[in-house]
């Protein structure tokens, strides 16, 4: 079914571009070979916002697990703004320290999914910020205790130290994955993508008649694209040849490049910066179908990044806890704790639906959490949640977890 | 015709038979006839029990040596402290790739030999009085290295060291590490004794959780992480590009990092051809199991390339510094030749032999976070 529905897109996609027909104004599209584009010979490539907010996530989850850390000092960072709502200078990085931008300003805030849905955004930025002050008030007090059903403390992953809950869980890797979908999924695929973002305003007008957003050398179009295309690249060294530094920050980069390196995805980091490359050369060509086709491939692709790291954890943990190591397990879960968090920001292609509720999410969390947690998680149980999450998708619960 | 087209008939059905039949006869049930049973008897009676035996006997030595120097701290009594210490070292070198059983489940390795130690964590420790040695994170506060860094690394010459070590506190700080490596072991050696081996010969199967493959998975990760990373490549900069002097095994005395890597490599040996625990003798190990596939796989000789390969490590250590550190210092690329032989091993024991044997690698390289 899966194939053949391709298969017809791939028709439908390849009679688009054999159409010969261009309308009144339509330039021929000139997909460069690198992420780069130029207006009177000068770039109109930037997403310096995207990383700085990468750059404070980092510093967050960094921050998460140092002991002297307080709560306020943690929120800050989080919201990059006091508990009052005054200015804050939490970050080592004294530009992240002068930036108004924040991470939690931009938690489930994506134009499609959350601007008309802001009780559920507001519980998301507060599920994110409970988790921190969580690690400081439960973690943080029992950081020279053993942790055991129940009690929160230190466990032996191998020869490493992890910090976990009363359940199991390790709150700054919940943080640290769960931002890959609220913060840069959604930002991504719901917002920057969305039709509604791109073509808001007078966008395409300005777009067709190549007037740039105020002092700046892009148009707001333009612009747009390049903002999602921040939260995935924007700490690469070469910011226009992302791919040949894939794994450089802490979140959505490094997972790419992870399921990348599995045989059974191996083109999806080049199918991504493709289609990221076209959309935009779409844009300058003023091509609004070929650039919305593209936002479509990258949906469907960063929503398998997710979606595969999420069972490939679920797996890692059960067969952790199968061969008796509870410290790796619970590493494993508590990863993959974040991952499942993010399935509730994946949207399915050509359809502004969620892949995943936020009573499936939930349901999930559900099954990880409750009685003592991953003390109490049995095979089954990470099994079927593994089996309903692949149901969505073209490849099987294996094939994830190779 | 009839006759041709019966023959045709009947050897259509011949083919589909072989067919069959070769694929109900691959390698899984070749290697299980192999007796794994016998194997795992000389492992356990011959070989992990008696280096077990012959480890917490030392560590009885070092026990006592302790306690003799601080009763009466001075240069004789600390001489036989550093001599057990070294003793117990070498004999803890052939019974750290058994991470099975109670060794597993306590993390026996984890609190006995990680290293580089925290010097400033053990010198917190020690000034606090307060410190809990069960936790992993006084993992690196604790073990061998740890005591390395006591008997010859607080400073000074020895008649300072050994006064220092004669405060209340370090002494104090010296009995529980010492005593706590006896206890750890004597728990796992116990339980070997007890009931354990019965229970390890007993799960001679061929599945990912029977004891074969287990043991195969924790020699083969012993190997790639304690001995060729850990003693070599790491304090040789092979990972990070930089080299790190300061991470060979056991710094502070210095002169013994490459004999105890050289124990390491023998015990490698001695269990891989099957060798009986400080006897003449030999039984049946990897090697015997390797020869016994071999016809299947095109009767390459992996077990003869694995101990060649074996051979030409230890001649690389030749040229080398008794001192590693030294070495890493001095004259690295030394260090370097001998990581990148250690290093075929590797492929020709985790691609070859695991193949071979049908046996699963059952551990990834670390993810990093």
């Amino acid at each position: 079914m899966k194939p053949l529905i391709l298969l017809a897109f791939g028709l439908v996609f390849l009679a688009s571009c054999d159409d010969e027909m261009p309308r009144s104004e339509e330039i021929a599209i000139e997909n460069p070979t690198t992420y780069e584009f130029l207006r009177n010979n000068e770039s109109t490539v930037s997403f310096s916002g995207q990383t700085a907010r990468i750059n404070m996530g980092t510093e967050l989850i960094g921050a998460m697990m140092d002991f002297d850390k307080t709560t306020e000092s943690l929120l800050e960072m989080y919201a990059n703004q006091t508990a009052s709502g005054a200015d804050a200078n939490p970050y080592a990085d004294a530009s992240l320290n002068e930036s108004t931008k924040s991470v939690k300003s931009k938690v489930a805030a994506s134009s499609d999914f959350f601007s008309t849905n802001s009780a559920e955004s507001a519980r998301i930025k507060s599920d994110i910020g409970s988790w921190i002050v969580a690690q400081v008030e439960e973690v943080f007090p029992n950081k020279d205790v053993l942790a055991e059903s129940g009690r929160a403390g230190q466990i032996a992953d191998g020869s490493s130290v992890r910090y976990v809950s009363a359940k199991g869980l390790e709150y700054n890797q919940a943080v640290n994955k769960s931002l890959i979908g609220a913060l840069m999924v959604d930002q991504i695929l719901n917002n920057y993508l969305s039709i509604s973002v791109l073509d808001a305003g007078d966008n395409m007008a300005n777009n067709d008649a190549d007037i740039v957003a105020e002092g700046k050398s892009y148009t707001s179009m333009e612009h747009k694209w390049d903002e999602a295309y921040g939260y995935l690249f924007g700490l690469a060294r070469d910011e226009s040849n992302p791919l040949a530094t894939l794994g450089e920050d802490s979140f959505l980069n490094k997972y790419l490049s992870r399921v990348n390196d599995d045989s059974d995805f191996e083109n999806i980091a080049s199918d991504i910066f493709e289609a990221f490359k076209l959309g935009r050369a779409a844009i300058v060509a003023k091509d609004y179908q070929v650039r919305d086709q593209q936002a479509e491939i990258i949906r469907d692709r960063l929503a398998q990044v997710i979606a595969v790291r999420a069972i490939y954890y679920l797996q890692s943990g059960k067969n952790a806890i199968a061969s008796d190591d509870l410290g790796g397990a619970f590493h494993d879960l508590s990863e993959g704790f974040g991952f499942v968090y993010s399935l509730r920001f994946l949207r399915q292609a050509n359809s502004s639906n969620p892949y995943f509720t936020r009573e499936d999410v939930d349901g999930f969390v559900n099954m990880l959490t409750e009685g003592n947690g991953f003390w109490d998680i049995d095979a089954a149980t990470l099994d079927s949640m593994s089996d309903i999450i692949a149901d969505k998708f073209d490849f099987t619960v294996a094939q994830a977890a190779g | 015709m009839n006759i041709s087209k019966y023959f045709f008939i009947i050897s259509i059905f011949f083919v589909g038979f072989i067919i069959a039949c070769d694929d109900g006869d691959e390698n899984p049930s070749e290697t299980a006839s192999f007796d794994r049973r016998e194997m795992l008897t000389n492992w356990a009676d011959n070989i992990i029990v008696p280096a077990f035996i012959n480890y917490r006997n030392y560590l009885q030595n070092l026990v006592e040596s302790k306690d003799a120097f601080i009763l009466r701290p001075n240069e004789s009594t600390y001489d036989s402290l550093t001599a057990a210490w070294l003793q117990a070292y070498k004999t803890w070198q052939h019974v750290s790739m058994f991470d099975i059983g109670k060794a597993e489940s306590i993390g026996l390795r984890n609190f006995t030999n990680i290293y580089p130690t925290d010097n400033a964590l053990i010198n917190e420790n020690i000034s606090s009085q307060v410190y809990n040695l069960e936790l992993p994170s006084n993992f690196d506060a604790q073990g061998f290295p740890a005591i390395d860094y006591l008997l010859f690394g607080i400073g000074g010459s020895k008649e300072q060291i050994i006064e220092q070590l004669s405060s209340d506190d370090h002494s104090q700080y010296l009995s529980d590490l010492i005593n706590r490596l006896y206890t750890l072991t004597d728990t796992v050696t116990e339980d070997w004794l007890n009931s354990y081996s019965e229970e390890f010969i007993n799960n001679d199967g061929s599945s990912a959780t029977a004891s074969v493959d287990k043991v195969v998975n924790d020699f083969l990760f012993y190997y790639e992480k304690y001995l060729r990373a850990g003693k070599v490549g790491i304090p040789a900069g092979v990972f990070s590009g930089n080299k790190i002097s300061s991470a060979v095994e056991a710094p502070y005395s210095g002169i013994h990092s490459k004999l105890l890597f050289l124990e390491g490599l023998e015990a490698v040996q001695n269990f891989f051809i099957g060798n009986h625990f400080e006897k003449g003798t030999r039984g049946i190990s990897l090697k015997d199991y390797l020869d016994f596939v071999r016809p299947q796989n095109n009767d390459a000789d992996i077990a003869m390339n694995i101990v060649d390969q074996w051979g030409s490590a230890i001649s690389k250590t030749q040229g080398i510094s008794d001192n590693l550190k030294e070495q890493v210092e001095t004259d690295n690329v030394k260090m370097l030749e001998l990581y990148d032989e250690l290093q075929i091993a590797v492929v020709l024991m985790k691609v070859d032999m695991m193949q071979a044997l049908n046996i699963q690698v059952d551990y990834v390289d670390a993810d990093g976070d």
